[in-house]
């Protein structure tokens, strides 16, 4: 009613000329209509318009413009700042960056909002009080340093520097954080890629050797794209590349999308066909695909007997039970649209890929699903051809040569620290290790036993989580400092939310808040986070636009490029940046760390550091800076990089294995492989090619670490996640779902990131709720309404993880429902990001600031919307910040390599009256 | 190496200001919209928009005849036959030499009849100012050759802006080739804005506000048709 009470106002003032003229407007478009508005008497000229506005717009042309990289998410876009006073007015993109040509999201301006954000940190904070109580003074930086170091030097000369732990949220520093550990001696830098995507990377990497920073698809020539439980779209690492390009694919290119997901995400929502899945169904269908794709003759039999590693009988054998009928009895898909989009998906071959990250992944099953998955590029020969699923050489530097031939060398200065040393026998690292511990590393092949980090580094049940670099099992970190697997003195968070977003974070807290466990806790953030309430002296950091960054990823227009992040304005109050933080440390601790960080300038060492992108320059390393992005535009596209010859360098006192054909050098003592002997396709000859990094430098569709990691890690035999072959099984508790059972999916929104946004002022007025959404069938059948408020309680998962088994329940949150139709009826959508307790006024939706940076003079950062015109807080009547999800939801790492399973949480949800 | 690219943001220093075009305007494009706000929150900032007021905002759609979302953005449609421009009584609303229809802060005393009159619901009050607001096409960039902050930062190209006017500009073009049409065309005030692949229930869906109001702030999909 409330909208033609509105149309009846309107109709009041609108005019009868304007009413008659809507024919004309339709064939008004093609003729020039200057002087034909029908109210031409009322003019403003340009000059008198400029000056009635507010005195402080932008001003173009007297701003100055920098190009730097975004960090409104972990993609990494460039940018170009506007600096107008001192301060930065605004942000877009940089249309030289090869990745996101000039193309950014909403989250570019976040920047802006983190910057200026009145509640931002701006000094130095020691805690007065317990820790955790929300108590703190302001101390000088030489106070600071000087506790913090002491604590560091004293923890290293024990002759245990293990015992520092540095876990980051979000580190792009490119390695810089890594040469303060590495110069410290402990291998405990620590992470979170278990939480984000461990469980899609070792696919990649068991296939094609590396997980090339993500999987790179050809999206500009692609005619089909198969996508299970992605959401580039929305909110994907890499996102911002992809979006740009899989609109003007679908639109200008007439590709076809089709999207297999548990909810409306905005890739569904664009996509052509939508089927909504069972959670946790996707490789089901994918292998039975996979069963279509060859039963059909659809094969690329040329790529996959020259490529695979296993012959095509010996899959089909292995997948043939895993049919269409039996994945439209798991997914819900009807088995004549799974033939139907197999056998189109083939036909686009080599112009069609699959999309992957990262819904079909974080199940229990995952990894081997998503093997199943990766195996449909592979059989219709896409993989590094044109349209299709490429493996572009991704970042500049580091882990091995491939791809990366006649590029300039992108590289720390030196003196570069050496890594710390394995915990082997003998060494005080393994002697403070518990006897149950000691037993699990015993058992680890050797392979894995001899670079081992202990449990926090190299947790000894999940091999294959460093079995190609070392992704660690983030979630684990804390329960394992609990039961002692690990001891702490120094424990440095680094723009960390642990505390708020890991899952079942009341641990993280429980953990952080024994001063037994943790003696001695530093948080590094911008603002005050739920982390760095728990610490005992927070040091505030310089924001992305105040700070130098090396920048270097896999690009979608596969051809290698790289990036730098320069500070627009110098940092807020006395913020500084981790460089400046951890030289500081270095050299109050000492003992040869300080060689290592002898700068003065931090430009003085980015400049260093890219001295061999500055010579591609006639201007040197101020063009450089002039442009913030190096690429060769006329090297040839990262295509079929397998073909390619070997490098010369690497055929030099090569050896060539008889049986396999696979070249091998020897260099440091380590025999290596480099390459494969093929007979060419055309000519018959036989050619040394790069082939694929991997050990049999094929695509290992078959892959023998996957029962070693299962013996090395004590699985019991014949236990799936430790199957050779790719292979499907459903994770367990799935099997027998009660009837009101219900599985919790995750998302994030596209205006949030990593639960590290809801302070960003604008975006938090789009999404600062998280109401949970549900099938309007679903709700039916509960008697739920649109927004009643519920009840939702998460069972602990069964099998072999974390606490896997146990009946109990994790816990319970309330929030109220939304019903949408496209939500699988068995599924429950909650948003990341809502019910912080921390980070503000503005995350925590009140009209009045109470963190411990309100009490900072800093008129610098008054900000007229901050905090009295938050309108959704529920003093105003608004929803507030919405429910704290993840204390609710299991601590669940997947067996062997400890990806968490974010959308196995099998929960009931209950009306509350 | 081959030769490096010029960088275009170093070109508007001593760039004088103008408007040449016959009638500015935008041509939006359905079928390319992800939903992804920047738009709105690049509005937003480029203009000091307060918290609770917007000019352009972004509304996600129940469809009524699939279980998806579509996306809508809006702003202010720069009519032709503008009813704000009508209503007000102190003339503050005005319009520019290629067609623009823009609110004088100077004169405005914060009436809100020209909020009430828009059949679009593109003017807030600046509660604070007392002054009505709307979208400008940014001319502060616009009359220096820049694309309106919400154009520059659409990262699918739903957003564009030009000459339509001019029926050789590209953007003209391209709205004409894929038939664009006013939304709310019976409203009667021959905007300047085009949207492709505009569908009809639209009109009805998206008859108020923004995707999520100070008033109505449990909605983040609004639905159509029938309360479900």
């Amino acid at each position: 009613m409330k909208q033609k009470d509105h149309l009846l106002t309107r109709r009041d003032f609108l005019k009868m000329g304007g009413a008659l003229s809507v024919g004309v407007a339709g064939l008004g478009l093609a003729a020039p209509l200057f002087g034909n508005f029908n109210d031409q008497k009322l003019r403003i000229d340009l000059e008198k318009f400029i000056a009635s506005r507010k005195k402080d717009f932008i001003d173009y042309t007297r701003a100055k413009a920098v190009p730097t990289i975004c960090f409104g998410c972990t993609t990494h876009c460039g940018i170009v700042g506007w600096v107008q006073d001192g301060k930065v007015r605004r942000l877009e993109g940089n249309p030289l960056d090869p990745n996101s040509l000039g193309n950014t999201c909403s989250k570019v301006h976040g920047a802006i909002s983190f910057t200026y954000y009145p509640e931002r940190l701006l000094y130095p904070l020691k805690r007065v009080g317990k820790r955790g109580d929300g108590k703190w003074k302001r101390i000088t930086w030489e106070e600071a340093i000087e506790e913090i170091g002491d604590r560091l030097k004293a923890c290293r000369e024990s002759g245990h520097p293990e015992r520092f732990i540095f876990h980051y949220g979000r580190d792009k520093t490119k390695g810089f954080t890594k040469r303060f550990t590495n110069a410290f001696g402990t291998p405990n830098r620590l992470n979170r890629r278990s939480i984000c995507s461990s469980n899609r990377r070792v696919p990649l990497m068991s296939y094609y050797g590396r997980d090339f920073e993500w999987e790179t698809q050809d999206l500009e020539n692609t005619k089909y794209i198969l996508n299970f439980g992605s959401n580039p779209l929305e909110a994907y690492q890499g996102g911002m590349y992809m979006m740009h390009r899989i609109q003007r694919a679908r639109v200008d290119n007439g590709a076809k999308m089709v999207s297999f997901e548990v909810r409306p995400s905005a890739t569904v929502n664009c996509s052509d066909e939508y089927f909504p899945v069972m959670p946790g169904s996707d490789a089901a269908i994918g292998f039975a695909m996979a069963n279509v794709i060859i039963d059909e003759g659809l094969v690329d039999k040329a790529f996959w007997e020259r490529w695979a590693n296993v012959s095509l009988s010996e899959i089909k054998a292995h997948i043939k039970d895993w049919t269409a009928e039996h994945a439209e009895k798991v997914s819900g898909v009807p088995a004549a649209d799974i033939r139907r989009i197999a056998i189109e998906f083939a036909q686009a071959a080599p112009h069609c890929t699959t999309m992957t990250a990262r819904g079909s992944a974080k199940h229990y099953h995952g990894t081997q699903g998503d093997r199943g998955l990766r195996m449909l590029d592979v059989l219709v020969g896409n993989v590094g051809r044109e349209g299709g699923l490429c493996l572009s050489s991704g970042r500049m530097w580091g882990g091995g040569k491939y791809g990366q031939d006649g590029l300039p060398a992108v590289s720390q200065p030196k003196p570069r620290p050496p890594k710390p040393k394995p915990f082997t026998p003998g060494t005080p690292a393994y002697a403070d290790l518990p006897e149950g511990v000691k037993a699990k590393v015993a058992r680890l092949d050797s392979k894995w036993r001899n670079r081992y980090y202990g449990e926090l580094a190299t947790p000894s049940e999940y091999p294959l989580s460093w079995n190609w670099y070392g992704m660690k099992v983030g979630q684990l970190v804390h329960p394992y400092i609990r039961e002692g697997r690990a001891k702490v003195d120094v424990y440095m968070s680094y723009t960390y939310g642990a505390a708020y977003g890991y899952p079942e974070a009341k641990v993280c807290r429980e953990v952080l808040l024994d001063e037994k466990l943790v003696p001695f806790h530093v948080a590094i953030d911008i603002d005050y986070s739920e982390q760095a309430a728990l610490a005992d002296i927070i040091l505030p950091e310089a924001t992305s636009l105040e700070r130098w960054d090396a920048h270097s990823t896999n690009c979608y227009g596969l051809i290698p490029y790289t990036g730098i992040r320069q500070p627009l304005v110098e940092p807020m109050g006395e913020a500084r940046p981790i460089q400046i933080i951890l030289r500081d440390l270095a050299r109050h601790i000492g003992g040869g760390m300080e060689k290592y960080f002898d700068f003065d300038k931090v430009e003085d060492f980015y400049k260093e550091w890219y001295k061999n992108i500055s010579a591609q320059f006639p201007g040197g390393w101020e063009e450089f800076k002039r442009r913030g992005i190096w690429q060769d535009p006329s090297r040839a596209k990262d295509y079929q990089l397998y073909e390619r010859p070997v490098p010369k360098e690497d055929v030099v006192g090569a050896t060539i294995d008889p049986e396999t054909r696979v070249i091998y050098r020897e260099k440091k003592g380590k025999k290596r492989a480099v390459g494969i002997v093929m007979e060419d396709p055309v000519t018959g000859e036989m050619k040394a090619v790069r082939g694929f990094p991997t050990p049999s430098r094929k695509i290992q569709v078959f892959d023998p670490v996957f029962p070693l990691a299962a013996q090395s890690a004590g699985l019991p035999d014949g236990d799936p996640n430790g199957a050779a072959l790719p292979t499907l099984f459903t994770t367990p508790g799935f099997d027998a779902l009660e009837d009101d059972d219900l599985i919790l999916t995750t998302f994030k929104w596209n205006v949030h990131t990593q639960g590290r946004s809801s302070q960003w002022k604008y975006h938090a007025e789009v999404i600062h709720t998280n109401q949970i959404f549900i099938n309007p069938k679903t709700a039916e059948r509960m008697g739920l309404r649109n927004g009643d408020e519920v009840e939702i309680t998460v069972k602990r998962p069964k099998g072999l993880t974390y606490r896997g088994g146990i009946d109990e329940v994790v816990g319970s949150v309330r929030n109220t429902v939304r019903l949408l139709k496209g939500v699988h009826e068995r599924v429950v959508c909650f948003a990341h990001a809502g019910g912080h307790w921390e980070h503000g006024a503005v995350a925590r939706a009140e009209n009045h600031e109470s963190g411990p940076a309100a009490k900072n003079g800093r008129e610098s950062l008054l900000d007229a919307d901050v905090s009295a015109d938050i309108w959704w807080s529920k003093a105003r009547g608004g929803t507030g910040n919405g429910a704290r999800m993840n204390d609710v939801l299991p601590i669940n790492p997947s067996p062997l390599v400890g990806g968490q399973n974010w959308f196995d949480n099998i929960c009931k949800i209950r009306k509350v009256t | 190496m081959s030769q490096l690219p010029s960088i275009p943001w170093e070109r508007l220093e001593r760039r004088q200001r103008s408007l040449p075009m016959k009638r500015a305007g935008f041509v939006i494009d359905l079928r390319r919209c992800i939903g992804c706000h920047a738009c709105s929150i690049s509005c937003k900032t480029e203009n000091d928009v307060p918290l609770g007021g917007f000019r352009n905002r972004v509304r996600y759609l129940e469809r009524p005849d699939s279980d998806r979302i579509s996306y809508l953005p809006l702003l202010c449609m720069h009519c032709q036959d503008a009813p704000c421009l009508e209503a007000c009584p102190t003339s503050a609303i005005t319009r520019m030499a290629d067609g623009r229809v823009v609110i004088n802060q100077e004169q405005c005393c914060g009436m809100k009849a020209c909020i009430a009159a828009c059949p679009y619901g593109a003017i807030y009050l600046d509660a604070k100012a007392g002054k009505a607001d709307k979208c400008d096409m940014c001319t502060h960039r616009t009359s220096l050759g820049l694309d309106p902050a919400c154009v520059a930062s659409c990262p699918t190209g739903t957003l564009r802006f030009g000459d339509l006017g001019d029926a050789n500009h590209p953007v003209t073009r391209y709205a004409q080739e894929h038939g664009a049409k006013p939304f709310k065309e019976d409203a009667g005030t021959r905007p300047s804005v085009y949207y492709i692949r505009h569908e009809p229930w639209m009109n009805e869906a998206a008859a108020t506000g923004v995707q999520i109001t100070p008033e109505d702030d449990e909605i983040v999909y609004e639905q159509t048709g029938e309360e479900l």
